[in-house]
C-alpha cells in the first residue's frame, strides 16, 4: 500500500467519525462519573481504569488468563470444525443420513451451550474438558447448519457441468463441492467465533480457574473494580483478534470470493 | 491445419421415433412424441421452437442427464440412449449451459484444465495444452481472472474453450447466449464460428433467436409446440468460414422470412394451447 493511500485511510471521515464516537462515550462515562450520576457512582472512571491497566499487564499472571482463554476456544473450536463439517457435508449428501441424525440436532440445538455446563460437569472427567466440550457446542451447531445449507445450495449446473467434462465421484466431491461450500463455512466459521467467546467466559465464570471471564468474576468478587472493566476489554479485544484471524484465513482460501 | 484443440473426428447423431413421458405426480406431459433427427459428422444443427417445447429435453437426454420413455439416440452408431439405458455424462459430449457454469473458485486456465486434469492427464501437460488454447483463442490475457472478474461475453468465449479442449465429438449448447446485449452477442457468435472454423464438430444448438440460428447453424430444425416434433427443417447453405456480413445478404433475408413463418404459426399455437389450459 502507499503513502498516500495510508494517509487516505487515516484521515477519512469515516475514521475520523469513529474516533470522535468512542472519545465522545469515554468523555461521558468520567464526567458522569465524576458528577456521581445515578448508576454510574460504583462504577470506576476511565481515568482510574487507565492508571491500573499498567498494574494489571505487568503482572505475568494477566497474560495467563489470555493464553488459557484462548487455548479454550482455539481447542473447542477446532473440535468443532472436525466434526461439524465432515458431519455436514454428510448430512448434505445422504438423504438417509440426514434422516436419521437431524432431529436429533434440531432437539439439542435449542439448548443455550450454558445450560449444558451441569451435565458437561458430571460427565467430563475434569473442568477443563468440561469447558472445552460446552465450547465445543457453541460453535458446533452453528458449523453444521452452515454446511448442510451452503452444500445444498449448491448449484445443480456446477455439477452437471462437471460430469459433463468427465469427472469422477471422487472429483465432484473434492473439486465441486469442498469448494462450492468452503464461503459458507467461513461464514459458520466467523458466527461460531463468535458464540465461542461468549461460552468461554461464561463457563469460566461459573466453572474456571483461569482465563478471563474468571478474571473479570475474580475482580468483582474481590473488589478490584477497575480490573473488571480491563477484562472486559480484553475479552472485547480477544474476540475481535479471532474474527480478524477467521476473516484473514477466509480471504486467503477462498479468494475468488472477492470477484463475486 | 494444426490447432491444439484436438479433433477426432466422428460425432453423428441419430435421434429416432424418441419420446419422452414425463410423470412427475401421475399427470403425464408429453414432451417429445416421436421424434426423429439426424446430424451429420460436423454439422452445426439448430433446434427452435416455443418455449417450453421439449427442446432442452432432447438435448438432455443426448448428454445423459436424464432418460427417454421410448425410442433411440445413437452416437456414431452406438446407443447412447434408450428407454432401458442412459450413459452417464462423459467429455464426449459436453454441454455449455443457458446461464453459464464456469466454476466461480477456479481461475480461467483452472476452468480451462479441469477437463483433461479429471480424465487423467498430468497437471503439466493440461496446463500446456489449456495455455496453447488459451492463445489459439485469444483469451491469453484473462488466464489467470477468476469468473467473477471478467464480462459475460469473455465467460461464453471461455467455457467454449473449457468445452473444446477436450475434442468432444459432439457440443451441446442450450441457448448459450441468451440474455447478452446484442453487440457482445455478435461478438461471441463469431467467436464461436471461429473455433469451430479451426476444428469441425457436431454441434446441436437449441435458440430462441432466430438470426442467431441462420447466421450460425448449416440447418435450421423448427421444432412443434409441445409435444415435440420435428415440423421443419431449412437448410442454410452460406459457405464457411462466414462473417457478419451473412446477415446482410438477400438470401439471408430469405431464409429468414421462411424461418419466421414456420416459427411464429407453432408460437401462435403454443399461446392458444396456453390460453385453453388457464381457463
Amino acid at each position: 500500500m502507499n503513502v498516500v493511500k495510508i494517509k487516505k485511510a487515516i484521515f477519512s471521515k469515516t475514521l475520523l467519525r469513529g474516533f470522535i464516537s468512542v472519545a465522545g462515550l469515554i468523555l461521558l462515562w468520567e464526567v458522569g462519573r465524576r458528577l456521581k450520576l445515578p448508576g454510574l457512582a460504583a462504577v470506576p472512571a476511565p481515568s482510574e481504569v487507565y492508571q491500573s491497566i499498567s498494574a494489571s499487564i505487568s503482572q505475568p499472571k494477566f497474560w495467563d488468563h489470555w493464553i488459557s482463554s484462548f487455548s479454550r476456544v482455539i481447542s473447542g473450536f477446532i473440535a468443532a470444525q472436525l466434526v461439524g463439517i465432515p458431519l455436514g457435508l454428510m448430512m448434505a449428501m445422504s438423504r438417509t443420513f440426514h434422516a436419521t441424525t437431524f432431529p436429533i440436532l434440531e432437539i439439542m440445538r435449542p439448548i443455550p451451550p450454558l445450560a449444558w455446563v451441569p451435565a458437561s460437569i458430571i460427565f467430563w472427567p475434569t473442568t477443563e474438558l468440561s469447558i472445552a466440550f460446552v465450547i465445543f457446542l457453541g460453535a458446533f451447531f452453528t458449523v453444521v447448519i452452515n454446511v448442510i445449507g451452503s452444500a445444498r445450495n449448491i448449484d445443480v449446473r456446477y455439477i452437471r457441468a462437471a460430469h459433463s467434462l468427465g469427472s469422477r465421484p471422487w472429483d465432484i466431491f473434492w473439486r465441486i463441492i469442498l469448494p462450492a461450500v468452503l464461503p459458507g463455512i467461513f461464514i459458520g466459521m466467523a458466527v461460531g467465533m463468535g458464540i465461542t467467546w461468549e461460552v468461554v467466559v461464561a463457563a469460566e465464570m461459573i466453572a474456571g480457574k483461569s482465563g478471563l471471564g474468571y478474571l473479570t468474576w475474580s475482580s468483582y468478587v474481590g473488589g478490584n473494580y477497575p480490573q473488571i472493566i480491563i477484562g472486559m476489554i480484553s475479552i472485547g479485544i480477544a474476540g475481535y483478534i479471532s474474527s480478524s484471524l477467521i476473516r484473514l484465513l477466509g480471504h486467503y482460501v477462498t479468494p475468488w470470493q472477492r470477484t463475486q | 491445419m494444426s490447432s491444439a484443440i484436438g479433433h477426432s473426428g466422428g460425432g453423428r447423431i441419430s435421434i429416432r421415433n424418441v419420446t419422452k413421458i414425463y410423470d412427475p405426480d401421475g399427470a403425464k406431459v408429453l414432451a417429445v412424441d416421436n421424434c426423429s433427427l439426424e446430424i451429420e459428422a460436423g454439422e452445426f444443427c439448430v433446434l427452435v421452437g416455443p418455449s417450453g417445447c421439449g427442446k432442452t429435453t432432447l438435448l438432455n437426454a443426448l448428454a445423459g442427464f436424464h432418460s427417454i420413455t421410448s425410442g433411440t439416440i445413437e452416437l456414431d452408431g452406438r446407443a447412447v440412449c434408450t428407454a432401458t439405458h442412459t450413459e452417464p455424462p462423459s467429455a464426449e459430449r459436453i454441454v455449455v449451459f443457458q446461464n453459464g457454469a464456469l466454476f466461480p473458485w477456479y481461475t480461467v486456465l483452472e476452468n480451462i484444465t479441469y477437463g483433461p486434469e479429471v480424465q487423467g492427464r498430468s497437471r503439466r501437460e493440461a496446463r500446456e495444452q489449456a495455455l496453447d488454447v488459451l492463445a489459439e483463442l485469444g483469451l491469453s490475457p484473462i488466464a489467470d481472472r477468476y469468473p467473477g472478474e471478467i464480462s459475460s461475453g469473455m465467460k461464453r468465449r471461455v467455457e467454449i474453450a473449457r468445452a473444446l479442449i477436450n475434442d468432444p465429438k459432439v457440443l451441446l449448447l442450450d441457448e448459450p447466449f441468451r440474455a447478452m446485449d446484442a453487440l457482445t452477442k455478435g461478438v461471441v457468435q463469431e467467436f464461436l464460428l471461429r473455433a469451430l472454423d479451426k476444428v469441425r464438430k457436431s454441434v446441436l444448438f437449441i435458440t430462441h433467436d432466430l438470426e442467431e440460428a441462420l447466421f450460425l447453424g448449416d440447418r435450421v430444425v423448427i421444432m412443434t409446440t409441445r409435444p415435440a416434433q420435428v415440423k421443419k427443417t431449412i437448410l442454410v447453405d452460406f459457405p464457411r468460414p462466414r462473417t457478419f456480413k451473412v446477415r446482410s445478404s438477400a438470401r439471408y433475408l430469405e431464409l429468414k422470412a421462411q424461418v419466421f413463418d414456420a416459427v411464429h404459426e407453432e408460437a401462435r399455437k403454443a399461446f392458444d394451447a396456453g390460453e385453453r389450459e388457464m381457463a
